[in-house]
């Protein structure tokens, strides 16, 4: 019966599958008017503990989910180098971590008639995890989140989940602004903020006196990254505005020490291929960079002179090697000098990944 | 870059050249390690070779100089493991017997982090393909290899690749102590201060002066645990001598000892080596 009301369909499961819990108030001073019926949802592991469920209801429900996860094999892998048994048994770990008012307590010491409190009621947990599998849901949104260096960012359909890769941005900002008191102490942008993480990451390692503003066309992530730096308790440090790359910044033009972005850039004809995950419930406003998949960072390329500082500091994503080339070759070409020390870094697996440098000669 | 950075660099580099050169000088004692307590740890780290080096092209992690990860360009480490010759360290070679060098050991416990992990080369397991936004995996499995000595750390129980690689550096840090021994003179014996500060207050040479005892959870433990062992090692295993040099009772020592499991293990091993009762 449990599987009978795990194939409801999702919106009769309002707790988890709604905005249903409110947030606490958008920041009034450092957002371009959001769209008010815009609340984001709040994260499984911030959800109040107000369901509860025996031990033995929960340990049904794991070996059921156990046992769907195990039926995958690696068929995903070979289908769209999706996630394999293994990954999705650590996940199904993860969930119940989120899911239990007290993570740590180890299930199986505990005696089967011994009630637990759970986020989330024992029916969405079977409905999550359906999800999860068939329709290859990111496990991500499933429970609203994702661990990203030593953040827990919220994040829902409408925002891109942040990469690992990209936290290596972080690290380099960090290099710099520890040498350097302008760089530190200056104003950054964050271009494309989506759920807010790099301008989340930079706003927390520059000086007192440093900040960041962040953009984004997507009012959803507008909203997401609005919700994840209140939560880190960043509004007075980080500003988040609504608008298409540079076009909210006209003001502060010429006025940043450092721009980091990383922009859509799959190709447009590739995201169908991509794995499930990503083609079907990523948002493609997220990754989809024109036909070469340049179209963005060009854009960003041609304005990142005109609003730096000189000597200020950019970094952008790419899509790896040929696109950090192309990048690399149109700056030294095109852009008549207006960047200098430009480079190729590579990403933990060894991938060109991004490009960074200078402003100015 | 900075030149401070350069400098730190170029020290390092020839930190790593010393002690190459002296390759023998610092030793790897094979006590055993228990996957107790490195619960995930996938192989056997019995006896472990300096400077071993495994093959590249399994195909399915792929490596870097951690170093790199916080992007310094080019690492000491990176040099190192390019002019170092392989060896297998994952077949135990035996070698049981505890030898000892001056230096080397305690010097890496006592670096940065930072420092530290410019010395590894750090592996991600199954992270291959275009990545970036193609993509939405959580593998965030990371194994710190430290380079001088062969010895790793992993960590892949959280999501979050940065938790996973503090993680490893922590373990990396306790396998170092338990791991690596320096000489110790017995002769002219007096406990180093981080030794001093693991030991309870009724130690009588301890002094007043010291603060109060550092536990296991403490970082800074592993570096008056691996002080201990290499005492431990030079008085043959005998708890009683140990004891004495540390102005305790046998019993203080021993529960000392009992309260962390891995120093119990390694204590323990060493003791059935030379044919002593464990402690219990
Ligand atoms: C690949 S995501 C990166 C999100 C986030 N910075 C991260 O690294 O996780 C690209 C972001 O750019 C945003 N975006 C797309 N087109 C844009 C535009 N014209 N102006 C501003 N942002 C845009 C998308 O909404 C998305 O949030």
């Amino acid at each position: 019966m449990r599987l009978g009301l795990a194939r409801r369909s999702l919106s009769m499961f309002p707790p988890i599958l709604t905005r249903a819990y409110s947030v606490q108030p958008i920041s009034r001073t450092s957002i371009s008017p959001p769209p008010a019926s815009l609340k984001p949802q709040t994260p499984l592991f911030l959800r109040p503990p107000t369901h509860s469920a025996t031990i033995s209801d929960l340990l049904k429900w794991q070996k059921w989910a156990k046992t769907l996860a195990s039926s995958v094999g690696s068929h995903f892998t070979h289908l769209d180098d999706g996630p394999d048994t293994t990954l999705l048994h650590r996940e199904l770990n993860w969930l119940l971590q989120d899911a239990l008012e007290n993570p740590k307590l180890p299930l199986s010491h505990v005696g089967t008639n011994e009630v637990v409190k759970l986020r989330a009621e024992m029916e969405d947990l079977y409905v999550l995890w359906k999800q999860r599998i068939e329709e290859r849901r990111p496990f991500q949104y499933v429970v609203g989140c994702e661990h990203w260096r030593d953040l827990v960012l919220s994040v829902e359909e409408g925002v891109l989940i942040p990469r690992p890769e990209t936290e290596l941005i972080v690290d380099l900002v960090g290099g710099l602004v520890k040498e350097n008191e302008e760089l530190r102490e200056g104003l950054w942008a964050d271009l494309g903020t989506g759920s807010g993480a790099l301008a989340i990451g930079i706003a927390r390692i520059l000086g007192p006196f440093g900040s960041v503003i962040a953009t984004d066309l997507s009012p959803v992530a507008v909203a997401v990254a609005s919700y994840n730096v209140q939560r880190y308790n960043l509004q007075d440090k980080i500003e988040i505005k609504l608008g298409s790359w540079f076009e909210p910044l006209k003001n502060v033009k010429g006025q940043f020490v450092g721009l980091v972005s990383n922009p859509p850039y799959i190709p447009s004809n590739h995201i169908r291929g991509l794995q499930a995950e990503v083609a079907k419930h990523e948002p493609r406003l997220a990754l989809d960079g024109g036909s070469n998949g340049m179209d963005d960072l060009l854009h960003l390329c041609h304005g990142a002179s005109s609003m730096l500082k000189r000597g200020g500091f950019f970094a952008f994503e790419t899509n790896g090697e040929k696109q950090c080339k192309f990048l690399v070759d149109y700056m030294q070409k095109e852009c008549d000098g207006s960047f200098c020390d430009v480079d190729i870094v590579s990403d933990f697996a060894g991938n060109k990944r991004f490009v960074t440098g200078f402003s100015g000669p | 870059m900075s030149s401070s950075l350069c400098m730190s660099q170029s020290l390092l580099r020839s930190f790593l050249i010393i002690i190459r050169r002296n390759c023998s000088g610092i030793v790897v004692s094979s006590s055993n390690p228990s996957s107790n307590y490195y619960y995930d740890h996938p192989f056997h780290p019995r006896s472990f070779v300096i400077y071993q080096r495994r093959n590249q092209g399994d195909g399915i992690c792929r490596r870097i100089t951690a170093a790199s990860f916080s992007g310094y360009n080019t690492t000491a480490a990176s040099i190192n493991c390019n002019s170092t010759s392989t060896s297998n360290g994952n077949s135990g070679d035996g070698d049981d017997g505890p030898r000892t060098s001056g230096g080397g050991g305690r010097e890496f416990l006592i670096m940065s982090d930072e420092k530290l992990l410019s010395q590894c080369e750090m592996d991600f397991f199954r992270v291959r393909g275009p990545g970036g936004q193609h993509r939405n995996k959580r593998e965030s499995a990371v194994r710190l290899k430290h380079l001088p000595t062969g010895i790793s750390g992993q960590a892949s129980e959280d999501r979050s690749q940065h938790k996973n690689r503090a993680s490893a550096l922590a373990r990396l840090r306790t396998k170092l102590a338990l791991k690596v021994r320096n000489t110790v003179n017995l002769d002219a014996y007096s406990p180093p201060q981080e030794l001093l500060q693991i030991l309870p207050k009724k130690s009588t040479i301890r002094g007043s002066d010291i603060g109060s005892q550092i536990g296991p959870n403490n970082p800074k433990f592993s570096l008056g645990m691996q002080a201990l062992i290499d005492l431990i090692f030079a008085v043959e295993g005998s708890i009683a001598d140990a004891a004495k040099k540390l102005g305790l009772s046998t019993g203080a020592l021993s529960r000392l000892i009992l309260s962390d499991d891995s120093l119990r293990m390694v204590v323990n091993e060493y003791r059935e080596s030379k044919g002593m009762k464990p402690l219990k």
